[in-house]
């Protein structure tokens, strides 16, 4: 019953957008706006024929209805029905039609917020967008149908994917990401709109772009947190970033958007940096195409990738498309896209931002290198490689610190010129704060090198940007005679895009701080324990209670209990590391335990046993301020929806 | 627009492109193996599914890979959980019946699978033309070093392997193979024949 | 306005100077990199064709578990065990625990050196499953297999 309804709406979904997308062009080319208003409707449309075709696979999911390809695929009667909703994104075409219910959902906010804005840019973004909805409606009736009939009807299913059944993050990081990747269209839109409406040379798009930039980055940035820290809850080696492919798609990007984030303030204040600004935000929606490439064709081995199949080369055709009519309108309008002012000082917030381009640049070429260089490699040499995480971690690290170093230094000074003694008054005096916080936690137990600069410039950084509350604050105090507190809140709400920035900042520091001191002062070990048996980790002990073994619905359950003690003999909790067994796979999924506080994580896996219960082999790690990774993560995304808080034309002196 | 310069700049597309659909043509999860060129491992196992005439042989009956020297031997290795095995399966059986009366020899190896749920299987599949045999000590899949399954070894006339499949296989391929390995050892009873695929090592 | 757009010039020009020398020496310190962390994928065969030129680089090693080679010490943690490939063998010594369902001829990806002693050492250990749906044979569910922890009912 829902495979056709759902199939149906789809099929005419892909009617209607490809209507449309033809229609808006041509009545505007023909200055007819009844034509246009249909096509417009047409955006509409599709947004509910999707959302159609998303309630028809979720009812398919919950009612089991396996004459649904994808329901067969994935479902399974035993399936608790969190999981069974959140396995909609657990396959290739459930996830491919989540991308275009969002994707929808997108089009239609953005025509909803932008349609009465005058000239051809939004007809011509929309005719952009309705080209991307138009591939993945492609995708969705034909290779990534999910609505595809089974017959005979099998009486029940495999269940979904154990590594997405087993934790609650997975029903969080996928539509995250979605809605972080998927927005990136949006920005991408309006770029090729404003060079198809010849509207590219004014400015006034780029304050659009902005905003559903910043959208887009903060789902990003909260995907990439969750996605961390499912990888740290579930995969059992206790740690949250490995350079994998999917990770590394993930995350250029978000490199590219942050990049554009910045220098879009210097194009807006200063005129420069328009081209490169147009090359940012096209880059960063091939970038996500390109992601999306990797992972959904299976071209690069990956933990994470989806099953392969003739997908790959529908998504190589729109690669190509994208990319070639990218190269074409950029270079095409290049002489349009002039740098208006210039660069009057080496000291300025300007070079600051110039610096952080050029290494948010290189950041993401690096990881685009690392990605790609085992296809290259094979390509050209004909040997089978993969690059290692040394290379990614020699690479970046420095890059990363100076990004945390330059955190500090544009946010002291000024547009166009700093005032001389601008180095003694405000680069110099913060160093303190810098020494103050690197010394602690050399006295904490912090050895390495690269954390110890890492907490050198973050306390730096934090110092000065502390410090730009603080003189904002006391402004308002000693003027309005406001309280602290309410004159920090009007100080955030007066210029929530400055402080909001700052506050992503912020965020950005506790995450370092997180890394840099669990990367750094991990302590891990491994033992075989019977019962009754301890193992000392620093100032925990874990001994172990007993191995167990339970039946729940749709898994089979062994777990070890282990109490956990401080070094006083206390105990502190218990933790119960489990090996889940699906019987959709022949290999348990881990599941660790983790006694987090704010200060440190004491984390437990259990890595095999005796059949017969009388041992099992337990590793322990011990990381400091792991959660302030999580945390900061959260801090961030805090920093984004302030931002957001200002309006898009509050900040236009020369406002039309 | 500049479309001298957007001709220059859609150029930069091309190599990329290029590299990616060159990726597209080989698996990363593949394995190179060395057996290709290199004489098949051999084996002799129990049939448990007998097939059909006239290319049966009876379930109990022991295949001997040893046997076949001097015909083209296609080793397929398959099990009733693998779900790509059902794509290749209707391809094999009916290429399997084209060569009966030639000398070409069709045996399918179960993998880590036990003997009922595979009759059941090949009952839901519409029957399986050729024997196949049970591996249940992995053995042959370990000489073979076995990824997964479906894997498809070709094996000429010398029971050298000329060609390894990972993953199903198609009717087109494998009859292509199949008949260049035939004229390979009609035409050369004196001279011994290359490997049509994979590479020999030295 | 000639002297301006002189100056402007002049500028770009060193501008593009300066790019040019960063890209430079970023390309070379990406080569660097990558030179010194590209980890071969091979076989065991192929690792033991390599001769000397295999010993003490890093290398992925793919093949299979040759049965009746897995030894392990729960005390130690020392596990030994052979990969092969239908032609080469290799010993593989790693630390740690073998991954639950680590069993004769089944798949794995090892990644570290080939020592001089002939010994492979691992730094880790993957092992390779199809991600098809594989119900588990009879006697190898896990409530079969670990008859007696089921007995007891959870603490």
């Amino acid at each position: 019953m829902m495979g056709p309804l759902g199939h149906g709406a789809l099929l005419v979904a892909l009617v209607v957008a490809a209507c449309g997308m033809l229609l808006i062009p041509i009545a505007t080319r023909r200055k007819r706006r009844d034509w246009q208003l249909i096509g417009y409707a047409a955006v509409h449309t599709n947004f509910l024929l999707l959302t159609v075709a998303m309630i028809a696979m979720v009812t398919a999911l919950v009612t089991h209805d396996f004459s649904v390809s994808y329901v067969a695929q994935v479902g399974s009667r035993a399936t608790p029905l969190l999981y069974t909703i959140i396995s909609l994104w657990g396959a290739l075409e459930g996830s491919i039609l989540l991308w275009g219910w969002v994707l929808a959902l997108y089009v239609s906010a953005v025509l909803w917020i932008n349609q009465d804005r005058e000239g051809d840019l939004v007809p011509y973004a929309m005719t952009v967008l309705l080209g991307v909805m138009l591939f993945f409606v492609i995708l969705l009736v034909g290779p990534a149908n999910p609505f595809g009939t089974v017959f005979p009807v099998p009486l029940d299913g495999p269940g979904p994917n154990p590594l997405l059944q087993n934790h609650w993050l997975m029903a969080v990081h996928p539509p995250l990401l979605y809605m972080g990747y998927v927005g990136m269209a949006v920005p991408f839109a309006f770029a090729m709109g404003a060079m198809l409406a010849g509207e590219v040379a004014q400015d006034g798009w780029m304050r659009l772009v902005r905003r559903w930039m910043l959208v887009s980055w903060g789902f990003l940035a909260a995907a990439i947190i969750a996605g961390m820290w499912w990888s740290y809850e579930v995969l059992g080696w206790g740690g949250y970033w490995a350079w994998d492919p999917v990770e590394n798609a993930s995350f250029m990007p978000w490199l590219t958007a942050t990049a554009y984030l910045h220098s879009a303030m210097v194009q807006e204040r200063r005129g420069m940096l328009r081209l490169w600004n147009v090359n940012l935000v096209v880059g960063t929606f091939v970038l996500t195409i390109l992601g999306t490439f990797l992972t959904r064709s299976g071209i690069i081995s990956s933990v994470h990738a989806f099953t392969t199949g003739a997908i790959g080369y529908y998504f190589l055709s729109f690669i190509a498309i994208v990319l070639v009519m990218a190269l074409v309108m950029v270079a095409g309008n290049s002489e349009k896209l002039r740098t208006v002012g210039t660069l009057d000082s080496a000291l300025s917030r300007e070079t600051a931002f110039l610096g952080n381009n050029l290494l948010f640049t290189a950041f993401t070429f690096t990881v685009l290198v690392g990605t790609l260089y085992p296809l290259v490699s094979e390509a050209i040499q004909g040997v089978k490689v993969s690059v290692g995480e040394p290379f990614f971690n020699r690479m970046s690290l420095p890059i990363m610190v100076l990004l945390l170093f330059l955190m500090g230094v544009g946010p002291a000074l000024p547009w166009r010129s700093a005032p001389p003694g601008v180095v003694r008054d405000k680069l110099l005096p913060p160093i303190v704060g810098g020494v103050l916080l690197a010394a602690v936690a050399f006295l904490l137990g912090s050895r390495g090198g690269w954390a110890l600069v890492t907490f050198l410039f973050v306390g730096y950084s934090a110092t000065i940007t502390f410090r730009e509350f603080y003189i904002g604050s006391a402004a308002r105090h000693r003027a309005h005679g406001e309280g602290w507190a309410t004159a920090l809140l009007r100080l955030v709400g007066a210029n929530p895009r400055r402080y909001g920035g700052y506050v992503a900042h912020l965020g950005i520091f506790i995450v370092a701080i997180g890394i840099a001191a669990s990367g750094g002062s991990r302590l891990e070990r491994e033992a075989t324990l019977a019962p009754g048996d301890s193992l000392t980790l620093g100032d925990v002990t874990v001994a172990l209670r007993g191995v167990w073994g339970r039946q729940e619905p749709q898994r089979y359950v062994i777990g070890a209990t282990l109490e956990l003690r401080s070094a006083s003999g206390a105990v502190i909790d218990t933790l119960a590391p489990r090996m889940n067994f699906y019987p959709s796979s022949d290999q348990p999924v881990p599941t660790p335990d983790v006694n987090s506080t704010v200060f440190r994580d004491v984390y437990a896996n259990l890595q095999t046993f005796r059949e017969d219960g009388s041992t099992a082999t337990v590793k322990l790690i011990r990381e400091p301020l792991v959660s302030w990774i999580w945390m900061g993560g959260g801090v961030l995304v805090l920093g984004a929806l302030i931002s957001l808080l200002a309006g898009p034309r509050r900040r236009e002196p020369e406002a039309a | 627009m500049n479309w001298r310069r957007a001709l220059v700049a859609a150029l930069f597309a091309a190599p990329v492109i290029g590299l990616f659909a060159w990726g597209m043509t080989r698996d990363p999860k593949y394995i190179p193996s060395p057996l290709p060129g290199r004489e098949g491992p051999t084996f002799a196992l129990e049939v448990f599914a007998p097939g059909v005439p006239p290319i049966a042989r009876p379930a109990g009956d022991t295949i001997s890979l040893a046997a076949f020297r001097g015909q083209i031997v296609v080793v397929n290795f398959w099990a009733s959980w693998c779900l790509a095995c059902r794509d290749e399966h209707a391809d094999l059986s009916a290429t399997a019946l084209r060569y009966a009366g030639q000398p070409v020899q069709f045996v399918g190896v179960l993998y880590m699978d036990q003997i009922e749920p595979a009759l059941r299987w090949i009952t839901e599949m519409g029957g399986q033309t050729y024997p196949s045999v049970n591996d249940p000590r992995s053995r042959a899949a370990i000489d073979y070093g076995l990824y997964g399954v479906p894997e498809t070894f070709i094996l000429d006339a010398q029971g050298r392997v000329a060609h390894k499949q990972t993953g199903p296989i198609s009717a087109g391929l494998l009859t292509h193979l199949v008949d260049s390995l035939l004229v390979a050892a009609g035409a050369s009873d004196t001279a011994a024949s290359a490997p049509t695929a994979g590479t020999v090592s030295p | 306005m000639s002297d301006a757009s002189g100056k402007m010039k002049g500028r770009r020009r060193w501008a593009v100077a300066g790019v040019v020398v960063i890209a430079a020496t970023f390309g070379w310190l990406l080569y660097g990199g990558l030179d010194k962390n590209v980890v071969f994928f091979l076989t065991p065969a192929e690792l033991l064709a390599k001769g000397t030129d295999g010993v003490e680089v890093p290398v992925r090693l793919g093949g299979q578990v040759k049965p009746g080679s897995v030894a392990w010490d729960d005390q130690t943690l020392d596990l030994n065990f052979v990969v092969v490939d239908g032609v080469g063998e290799v010993k593989v010594h790693s630390t740690g625990a073998p991954p639950q369902m680590f069993r004769d001829g089944m798949g794995v990806i090892v990644e570290g050196q080939f020592g001089r002693d002939g010994v492979f050492r691992s730094s880790s250990l993957m092992v390779k499953h199809s991600n098809e749906y594989r119900p588990p044979a009879e006697g190898q569910r896990p409530q079969e297999m670990y008859k007696t922890l089921f007995k007891e009912s959870p603490k």
